[in-house]
């Protein structure tokens, strides 16, 4: 996958250099149903109160360890005939988004049974979105999903007592709280979940299976010992060993596998049960001895591994030697689960198993203790984890490498293991799971290996620590200082595992120092680092000269250098192109669009679209992420151009494409375009309900925020006549008159000026104006350009200059005039409509100050705001309608509501549709306001 | 997770149950069975006792509520009976 190997943590950050999602990995072997073997103590007991639960919500089967859980809710899901499906829980599934990732997985193995479906993709791009929505926000979509699953499965959640984090618990606790009826939930677990159990069973909604149930009864226990495990015992001896066990099922098992192949039966019972010894260190020593030596070590060595398979029982016994053995590590797997020794396959294929947990522990701590007792006949328990990281590494699973290499306090392996893996795991988003193994490691040895300083260092930009990402990197350039030594004890000599990365290195350390600055808002600084990384590099080194060419057209967009920028970009895509990614040389288009917007070049902005389009038709369905935005792009320009009918279809495109199809801050970005619609019709507090939802959902980026919320409100402030909110907010920003202008800060400087110009002040108004006019010139900025001098004109007019105020204003219609803009102009109202009079009186650009001068009426004498209507409803509402309709008087948010009412989002978009119809009102306020009216609340 | 914070200290027996980071509060952990004396490495360290009851004690210093949590996991996951958990003075 080409997108992988982009080893910038950039992408991640930027709306620009958009973030793939890359799948949280999913383990096959953590969704296998374990299957019932062919012999086994039927349970009908058991079996029958786990069907008469099906109709309650939940199955809770919680005992400790040995009492055979996972068997039974294997055995009864498998007779119950209906789908299910199996997660076994590990304590990597206490990160709630791994947690909720292995669920969605776990519920498609059941929908996917009779075939692929897309379920689940919803719940996994909010998952993999590089600011995951909350929790419950996850687990309502993944609600809405199961709702939508036409037949009754089971889900079973095996060992749950390894949740004891407090996000993933609560996921659960909000999924079982509002289960759709199709679904059952089985937990298996040691201990007590954390659940509202208490009030289920108040409710009858659950069936619970605990260590006095599960319990072999003294018939099952004959049963087991003498058919399912071949021997011929007495009931008298069936009843001492049940006694002794207290029915506790690998307590009995254990004891059965002691006495096969044993003639004296009688006195193996008499000594167990005449002893005070804990039962599993009893048997398991009891069974040990029952088996052959080379198998007695294959079980002790091989207990270190979380799963086996043949091949890495044979390194770990071995050590990669020429086998001597007699049998190969898949022989001997096969004879151990055949022998009922606690083993547990872990697909069909008979290639994965683990060990039973209970029996793994007991045997690693006779491992530790027979090592301890003969270090020179044993390898060493470190010298095993050696083998195992060494097999892991040679078989692609670096994770369980560096695990097994920490456990046997290996850190040279560990840091070069981690040198060598960080481009693809930073290219596929794990750069945290990495670094908690370099966290691991003393500061010395990284110190002394430059190319793991300083993916250190990304790694900590990656989780936004500037500070410590700059400490590494100063380690790492002092490290690769090539002057005389420093006197310091700083003389270990300098260790590179992958020469490629160190060539690359200190281009990759200006980049770093690029992205610092960027964060920092120092922008000279990061042209300057981009500028000299890309300098460093070779012209074909696509990979690294992608994020360095985008930091630098971001800083150069961001100070206003804009054709710089719009190259810089337009070049950093074409590369990305090039090497087959697609999707990040879509994510470019949103800026260059928007750069192209502030050159006052509408309709090159358009064709930026058009080919963004035509890149991502190349890619098909499903429609790649940056689609949406296109269209919201699009729907932006033909707003301005005053094509409203066609803006409209292009915002519908790109709300039906959705989050799915769209770029990381599109959710931001879409609240804006939509105020801006709400502003066009009238519907001011609209607008500053969704500028504020739009503020909620803000987060920084490198991409420059030209448009602030917060001036953007005082904008509609002003509309409102709300002169003092709008002026509060000038004073804190802390704006005057005479700072110094900056293309980052141009629009809250244009608000100030229109602030002035409401207060009559319009003397400083136009001074002002007047620098800003100025600068955008310079910069060659034209639609900042018309921007201003539309505001300047204005500001001439209130002072009776009209002369002065029609010359300002013939230079905006000449530049707005081949570029189509309408809005700019017939947003002002009426004092623009005077204005354009004047200038059709002084034939200033006649045909075209007539086609403005006809686009005034109709949103003036259209504009269907807030039409009081005291008639009774023509058609009344549905009751859903009338639920939806009470929550919008609320506080909450549009997601709010739709979470509370347990619907989607488009759901509710359709039952708001309907009520704002039938109230014939356009906005939410105006709805609540009606329905008061009405006495519909 | 409030490790500083004094638990409660029970004054009928005059046991102190304060548990400070730098103080570490000597337990008791009852057990069902005779536990093998390697069970000491994975209890952390802990001495093992066994009693003419059938039961094993285990005993030593437990720094603070987390660990002693840590130490009834392993008790669970060992699959064994707990029967009590007590505070102990030292060198009782």
């Amino acid at each position: 996958m080409g997108s992988a190997y982009i080893t910038s943590s950039l992408k991640q950050q930027t709306g620009l250099l958009y973030d793939c999602p890359m799948p949280t990995p999913i383990l096959a072997t953590k969704l296998y149903l374990p299957p019932v073997r062919s012999k086994f103590v039927a349970r009908p007991r058991l079996i029958q109160r786990m069907d008469e639960g099906l109709d309650h919500k939940l199955t809770l089967i919680s005992a400790p360890a040995g009492f055979g859980k996972s068997t039974l809710a294997s055995e009864w899901v498998t007779a119950s005939g209906r789908p299910a499906g199996w997660l076994l829980l590990d304590e990597g599934d206490n990160d709630p988004t791994r947690f909720l990732a292995y669920l969605v997985a776990a519920l498609k193995t059941v929908t996917d049974k009779t075939g692929p479906t897309t379920f689940g993709a919803e719940v996994l791009g909010l998952l993999e979105s590089p600011q995951p929505a909350p929790t419950e926000s996850i687990v309502t979509a993944l609600l809405n999903e199961i709702a939508a699953i036409p037949e009754n499965f089971i889900l079973v959640l095996d060992d749950y007592h390894v949740i004891d984090t407090e996000p993933a618990n609560s996921a659960l606790a909000f999924l079982l709280e509002h289960l759709p009826p199709q679904m059952h939930l089985v937990i298996t677990t040691r201990e007590d979940p954390n659940l509202p159990l208490a009030r289920l069973r108040v409710r009858n909604q659950l069936t619970e299976l605990r260590a006095a149930d599960l319990r072999f009864t003294p018939s099952e226990a004959a049963t087991f010992l003498n058919q399912v495990m071949g021997l011929s015992l007495t009931e008298a001896d069936v009843s001492a060993l049940e006694i002794r066990t207290e029915g506790w099922i690998a307590g009995l098992q254990l004891a059965a596998l002691s006495m096969q192949g044993r003639a004296d039966t009688a006195s193996f019972i008499q000594s167990f049960t005449g002893s005070h010894r804990f039962v599993m260190d009893y048997l398991v020593e009891e069974v040990l001895h029952q088996q052959p030596e080379s198998i007695q070590t294959f079980l002790l060595y091989t207990s270190i591994l979380d799963r086996l398979c043949g091949p890495l029982c044979d390194a770990v016994l071995n050590g990669g030697a020429d086998s001597s053995a007699a049998q190969s590590g898949q022989e001997v797997l096969a004879y151990i689960e055949q022998a009922n020794l606690f083993l547990v396959p872990l697909d069909n294929e008979r290639r994965w198993y683990r060990y039973h947990h209970l029996f793994a522990d007991l045997l690693r701590q006779r491992l530790y203790q027979r090592a301890a007792l003969s270090p020179d006949d044993e390898p060493g328990v470190a010298l095993l984890h050696i083998r195992a990281s060494q097999w892991h590494e040679e078989n692609g699973s670096t994770a369980d490498a560096v695990r097994h290499a920490l456990a046997a306090d290996d850190f040279e392996r560990v840091a070069r293991l981690a040198e060598l893996a960080w481009p693809a795991m930073d290219g596929q988003f794990q750069s945290a799971a990495w670094m908690e193994w370099v966290q691991r490691l003393p500061d010395d040895l990284v110190r002394a290996r430059p190319v793991l300083c300083v993916a250190y260092a990304w790694a900590y930009l990656n989780a936004g620590e500037m500070e410590a990402g700059a400490v590494w990197l100063r380690d790492a350039e002092r490290r690769m200082d090539t002057s005389p030594p420093a006197s310091e004890s700083d003389d270990r000599p300098m260790v590179v595992v992958d020469e490629k990365q160190f060539q690359t290195l200190p281009a990759s350390i200006a980049t770093a120092w690029a992205y610092i600055a960027q964060a920092r808002g120092d922008i000279p600084s990061s042209v300057t680092h981009a500028q000299r990384a890309l300098d460093l590099l070779p012209e074909d080194d696509y990979l690294r000269r992608g994020p360095a060419a985008g930091l630098l057209g971001l800083a150069q967009w961001t100070i206003g250098d804009l054709e710089d920028a719009y190259r810089t970009i337009a070049h950093a895509m074409a590369t990305f192109e090039s090497i087959g990614s697609v999707v990040f040389a879509l994510s470019g288009t949103f800026g260059m669009g928007d750069i192209r917007v502030a050159q006052g070049r509408l309709r090159e902005a358009i064709g930026v679209y058009a080919r963004a389009k035509e890149l991502a038709d190349r890619l098909g369905e499903p429609a790649p992420p940056g689609t949406a935005d296109i269209h919201l792009g699009l729907s932006k320009i033909y707003r301005e151009q005053g094509l409203l009918e066609a803006a409209e279809e292009e915002m519908q495109k790109n709300e039906a494409l959705g989050e799915k199809a769209a770029l990381g801050d599109w959710p931001y970005r879409l609240r804006r375009a939509q105020a801006q619609v709400k502003v066009d019709e009238g519907d001011l507090d609209g607008a500053l309900a969704l500028l504020d939802e739009a503020a909620r959902l803000y987060y920084p980026t490198p991409v420059p925020d030209l448009r602030p919320i917060g001036a953007l409100k005082a904008q509609v402030w002003l509309a409102q006549g709300r002169l003092a909110d709008a002026q509060a907010w000038a004073v804190e920003r802390g704006l005057s008159v005479n700072d110094e202008l900056s293309f980052l800060h141009e629009f809250e400087h244009i608000i100030l000026a229109r602030i002035l110009m409401a207060q009559n002040q319009n003397g400083p108004a136009v001074a002002l104006l007047e620098r800003l006019l100025q600068a955008a010139e310079r910069g060659e900025r034209r639609g900042s350009e018309i921007e201003i001098r539309v505001a300047l004109a204005l500001a001439h007019q209130a002072q009776n200059e009209i002369p002065a105020a029609l010359a300002v204003l013939a230079r905006a219609l000449d530049l707005a005039e081949p570029e189509g803009y309408v809005r700019i102009f017939v947003g002002e109202g009426d004092p623009m409509r005077i204005l354009l009079e004047e200038a059709a009186a002084a034939s200033i650009s006649p045909v075209y100050v007539g086609r403005l001068r006809a686009a005034f009426g109709e949103p003036e004498v259209s504009a269907p705001v807030n039409q009081p209507s005291n008639q009774p409803l023509v058609e009344p509402l549905s009751d859903r309608e009338l639920d939806v309709l009470k929550r919008l008087g609320s506080e909450l948010s549009g997601p709010e509501i739709a979470e509370t009412l347990m619907i989607s989002l488009n759901t509710l978009r359709t039952h708001t549709k309907n009520i704002y119809s039938k109230l014939s009102v356009n906005s939410r306020r105006a709805a609540v306001s009606q329905a008061q009216e009405l006495g519909l609340l | 997770m409030d490790r500083q914070q004094p638990l409660s200290t029970n004054k009928d027996s005059g046991t102190a149950t304060n548990l400070d980071v730098d103080r570490s509060q000597q337990y008791e952990i009852r057990i069902r069975g005779h536990l093998d004396e390697r069970w000491s490495d994975w209890f952390g360290g802990m001495a093992i006792t066994l009693d003419d009851d059938g039961d094993t004690l285990l005993t030593g210093p437990v720094v603070d509520q987390a660990a002693l949590y840590g130490l009834l996991r392993k008790v669970r996951d060992a699959g064994m009976s707990l029967y009590s958990v007590n505070p102990v003075e030292p060198d009782k």
